[in-house]
C-alpha cells in the first residue's frame, strides 16, 4: 500500500524541468519577436518620427516586451537592459523629468547612438517613448522638432538593445543547457531554478505592481500609477504577461499540469471579463472589486504553481530572497 | 573589571586542553544552512568551503558569534527567536542553550568582548520596544550578568571595536512577537548606528538624512582601519534605488555609497550582508532579492557587480571575499569570481562568519 502510494505520487509529478524546451520554445522565439518588432519601430521612425506614425509599432513592440519582461536574469540584466527597455515602476517620476530635461536642453546625444546609450535609463526605452507619443503636452510635435529626433533616438536605441539581447541569448542559452559544466550555472538544477524564479517573480510582479500599484488602498486608489496607462496598456499588459508565463510553465513541465492550467484559465477568464483597458475602475467601488478579484486570483495562481510545479520539481523561491532579515 | 574577566577567561581555557580553533581543524568559516533533508545545521567550513563538520540546530539559524580564542561559537535563531546555542566546535556538542529573558528576544547576532568572556546579544524589549544588549558571562557558566541600552529600536547586528567599544546597528523598526515580523512604526522609524561602552554609555551616534529615515541600518562589517561598513534595508518602494551601503569612521561624516541607477534599482531596496575583503580594500553588499553582489572600494566607489541568484552570505577570505547562496553555492572573489563548492539541495543561510577575521 505504501509502495502504491509512492508510485502514484511519482506518476502524478511532472518530469524534470524542461530547460531546453523552455529555451527553444519560449525564450528564444520571444526574444526574436522582440528584436524584430524593435527593428520595425526603428525603421518606421527613420521614415516618419511623428507620434501618429509610431504609435502602432510602439504598441507591437510593447506586446513583444510583455513576452520577455519576466526573463530578469542573464542577458536582460546585462548593462541594465531590463530597466533601460522598460523603466517601470517609476516611483520617483524620473521618466517625466528626464524626458523634459532632454527636450529643454535639446540634448545633442540624440544625434549619436553611442552618446544616447549613455543617457539616463529613465530617458530611454518604452516609457520615454510613451511620453512622446501619448502625453498630450508633447505628442503633437512636428517632423522638424527636437522631440521627433528624440523619438527616433529612443527607437534606434531600443533596436540596438534588442539586437544585443538577442546576440547575448544565443551564447547564454548554451550556459543554461550545459548547466553544471560552467561557472554560471553550477548544477543542472540551477538553470531550472533560474527559470522557475523568473516565473514566480513574474507572477508576483503582476500581482504587486501591475495590479497592486493602481489599486493602492481603498481610500487612495492610484489609477495613474498603472503601467503605461497613457497608451491604454494596463490590462493588456496583465493579460499578455500571464499568457507568456503560462507558455513558460507549459514548456518547463514535461507532464500535464492540470492545476496550473485551470488556475491560469480562471485568471485569464476574470481578466477577459474586465472592460477597462486602463484599470481606471480602481476608483469606482464596484469596478474596483473586479480588479481586486483579479489580483486575488493571481495570488491563488502562485500557490497552485508552487504546489504543482515547484513542489514536484523540488524548486522553491529563494531561501534568502524570501526571508528578509 | 575587564582584566579580571580576561584572566578568568584564560583560566577557563586552561582547564580545557587543546580547545582552540586550531584543534577544531582550523575552520575558516561558520555558516548555518538548511540541508537537503530539510534539517537545519551549523557548518564549520575550511578555506575551500569543504565541510569540517556540522552541528544540528533546532530551527532555522541566522548568524553566529565566534569566540576569539576557544573553539566555541554561539548560533542564534533567526528573529524573533529566543534561543542561542553555545556550541563546542571541537567536539560538536552543545555546551549550553541560552534563553532570552522574559520579554526579550534575540535578533540573530552577537559578539564577544572582554577577551571572550562576555557575550553581547542585541535584543528587543518588546513591550516598550526599546533595544537592549544582553550580557552573558562565559566564565560564570553563561550566566546573564546584565543588559545595557542599545540607544535605539531594533538592534540587529553588533561588532566590537578595539578597546571593547561596541558598535550597534539599530535598525529602527519596532516589532512585537505577537505580530510576528510585522513592522509597527514604518512612518516614524529612526535607525541609527551607535557606539557604546560595555557599561552602555553612548559615545557616538550616527543617523541618516531625513529622506532616508526608512533605510533600516541592519548589518555591519569592520575594516582594518576601524571603518564601519553598514548595510541597509529600504522600507519604502522597492524600486526607489536608494543607497544601501554606508561607511563611517568615528568623528567623520557618514558616506553613502552610490550605484549606477539600474544597479541601484535592481538591488530591490535590500542588502542582506556586508563584508570587507581579506585585505580591507573592498566592501561588498549582497542582495538575494536582486540576485546581486555589489563591490565597492573602501572609499565607497562602485567597482563591479556580480550576479548570482539568492546570494546572501558574505565574508572576507584570504583571496578576497567568500559568498554563499540559497542554492548550495560557495563562491570566492579574488581577482575573478571562482566557484568553490556546489551542493544542490543545501541552502546557505543569510550569513557566513569568518573565523580568521572574526575580531579585528
Amino acid at each position: 500500500m505504501k509502495h502504491l502510494a509512492l508510485a502514484l505520487a511519482c506518476l502524478a509529478s511532472p518530469a524534470l524541468a524542461g530547460v531546453d524546451e523552455a529555451l527553444d520554445e519560449h525564450v528564444l522565439p520571444r526574444v526574436k519577436t522582440f528584436r524584430q518588432q524593435a527593428e520595425r519601430l526603428a525603421e518606421r521612425a527613420s521614415e516618419d518620427c511623428t507620434a501618429p506614425a509610431l504609435r502602432a509599432p510602439y504598441q507591437d513592440l510593447f506586446d513583444a516586451w510583455m513576452g520577455i519582461s519576466h526573463l530578469r536574469f542573464g542577458p536582460l540584466e546585462e548593462d541594465g537592459r531590463a530597466l533601460a527597455i522598460g523603466f517601470w515602476p517609476d516611483t520617483r517620476g524620473m521618466v517625466q523629468r528626464t524626458v523634459a530635461r532632454l527636450i529643454a536642453d535639446e540634448d545633442p546625444a540624440v544625434g549619436d547612438p553611442e552618446a544616447f546609450a549613455e543617457v539616463s535609463i529613465a530617458g530611454r526605452g518604452l516609457f520615454a517613448l510613451e511620453r512622446l507619443l501619448y502625453d498630450e503636452a508633447l505628442s503633437d510635435y512636428g517632423p522638424e522638432d527636437y522631440a521627433c529626433s528624440l523619438a527616433t533616438a529612443v527607437a534606434r536605441d531600443l533596436s540596438r538593445m534588442a539586437e544585443g539581447l538577442s546576440a547575448d541569448w544565443n551564447d547564454y542559452q548554451g550556459l543554461m543547457k550545459d548547466a553544471g559544466e560552467n561557472t554560471t550555472y553550477l548544477s543542472e538544477k540551477e538553470a531550472a531554478q533560474a527559470l522557475y524564479t523568473a516565473l514566480m517573480t513574474g507572477l508576483e510582479f503582476t500581482k504587486d505592481q501591475r495590479l497592486g500599484r493602481p489599486l493602492g488602498t481603498f481610500d487612495r486608489p492610484r489609477p495613474t500609477w498603472a503601467e503605461a496607462y497613457r497608451s491604454d496598456r494596463p490590462l493588456r499588459n496583465v493579460v499578455l504577461s500571464l499568457e507568456a508565463l503560462r507558455e513558460l510553465f507549459r514548456t518547463l513541465s514535461d507532464d500535464p499540469i492540470p492545476v496550473t492550467e485551470a488556475a491560469f484559465a480562471d485568471v485569464l477568464d476574470v481578466a477577459a471579463g474586465l472592460d477597462d483597458p486602463r484599470l481606471a475602475g480602481v476608483e469606482d467601488p464596484s469596478e474596483r472589486l473586479k480588479i481586486e478579484i483579479l489580483q486575488q486570483r493571481v495570488d491563488l495562481l502562485q500557490d497552485d504553481v508552487a504546489g504543482e510545479i515547484g513542489g514536484a520539481l523540488g524548486l522553491t523561491q529563494g531561501f534568502n530572497a524570501q526571508d528578509g532579515d | 573589571m575587564q582584566r579580571r574577566r580576561f584572566l578568568s577567561a584564560m583560566l577557563a581555557s586552561a582547564s580545557l586542553p587543546a580547545a582552540g580553533w586550531a584543534a577544531a581543524g582550523d575552520p575558516a568559516y561558520l555558516a548555518a544552512a538548511r540541508t537537503a533533508s530539510g534539517a537545519f545545521e551549523l557548518f564549520l567550513l575550511d578555506e575551500t568551503g569543504d565541510d569540517i563538520f556540522s552541528i544540528p540546530l533546532p530551527d532555522r539559524g541566522h548568524a553566529a558569534a565566534a569566540h576569539p580564542v576557544m573553539a566555541e561559537a554561539v548560533a542564534f535563531a533567526r528573529r524573533p527567536g529566543t534561543f542561542a546555542l553555545v556550541i563546542d566546535c571541537l567536539r560538536g556538542k552543545l555546551i549550553r542553550e541560552l534563553e532570552a529573558p522574559e520579554g526579550r528576544h534575540f535578533y540573530g547576532h552577537g559578539v564577544f568582548i572582554a577577551g571572550g568572556d562576555v557575550l553581547c546579544t542585541p535584543e528587543n524589549a518588546y513591550e516598550s520596544g526599546e533595544g537592549r544588549i544582553g550580557l552573558w558571562s562565559r566564565s560564570e557558566g553563561w550566566r546573564r550578568i546584565g543588559e545595557i541600552p542599545s540607544h535605539g529600536t531594533g538592534p540587529h547586528d553588533i561588532r566590537r571595536l578595539p578597546g571593547d567599544i561596541l558598535v550597534v546597528a539599530n535598525g529602527g523598526i519596532r516589532t512585537h512577537p505577537d505580530a510576528g515580523r510585522e513592522k509597527l512604526n514604518i512612518d516614524t522609524m529612526q535607525p541609527n548606528l551607535s557606539y557604546l561602552t560595555e557599561q552602555g554609555e553612548l559615545l557616538d551616534q550616527v543617523t541618516l538624512p531625513d529622506d532616508l529615515h526608512q533605510n533600516s541600518i541592519r548589518h555591519l562589517a569592520l575594516g582594518p582601519d576601524g571603518t564601519v561598513a553598514f548595510a541597509m534595508q529600504w522600507q519604502g518602494e522597492v524600486t526607489d534605488g536608494v543607497p544601501l551601503l554606508g561607511l563611517h569612521r568615528r568623528g567623520a561624516p557618514v558616506q553613502l555609497a552610490d550605484l549606477p541607477l539600474s544597479e541601484a534599482i535592481a538591488m530591490k531596496g535590500y542588502a542582506g550582508s556586508v563584508a570587507f575583503d581579506g585585505a580591507g580594500d573592498r566592501v561588498a553588499i549582497t542582495s538575494p532579492r536582486g540576485g546581486r553582489v555589489q563591490i565597492f572600494g573602501n572609499d565607497g566607489r562602485h567597482l563591479e557587480t556580480i550576479r548570482r541568484s539568492d546570494v546572501c552570505g558574505a565574508a572576507p577570505s584570504t583571496a578576497g571575499f567568500l559568498f554563499s547562496d540559497g542554492m548550495g553555492g560557495l563562491l570566492e572573489l579574488g581577482e575573478q569570481l571562482r566557484p568553490l563548492q556546489s551542493r544542490p539541495g543545501r541552502a546557505w543561510d543569510n550569513h557566513v562568519v569568518s573565523l580568521r577575521n572574526a575580531t579585528t
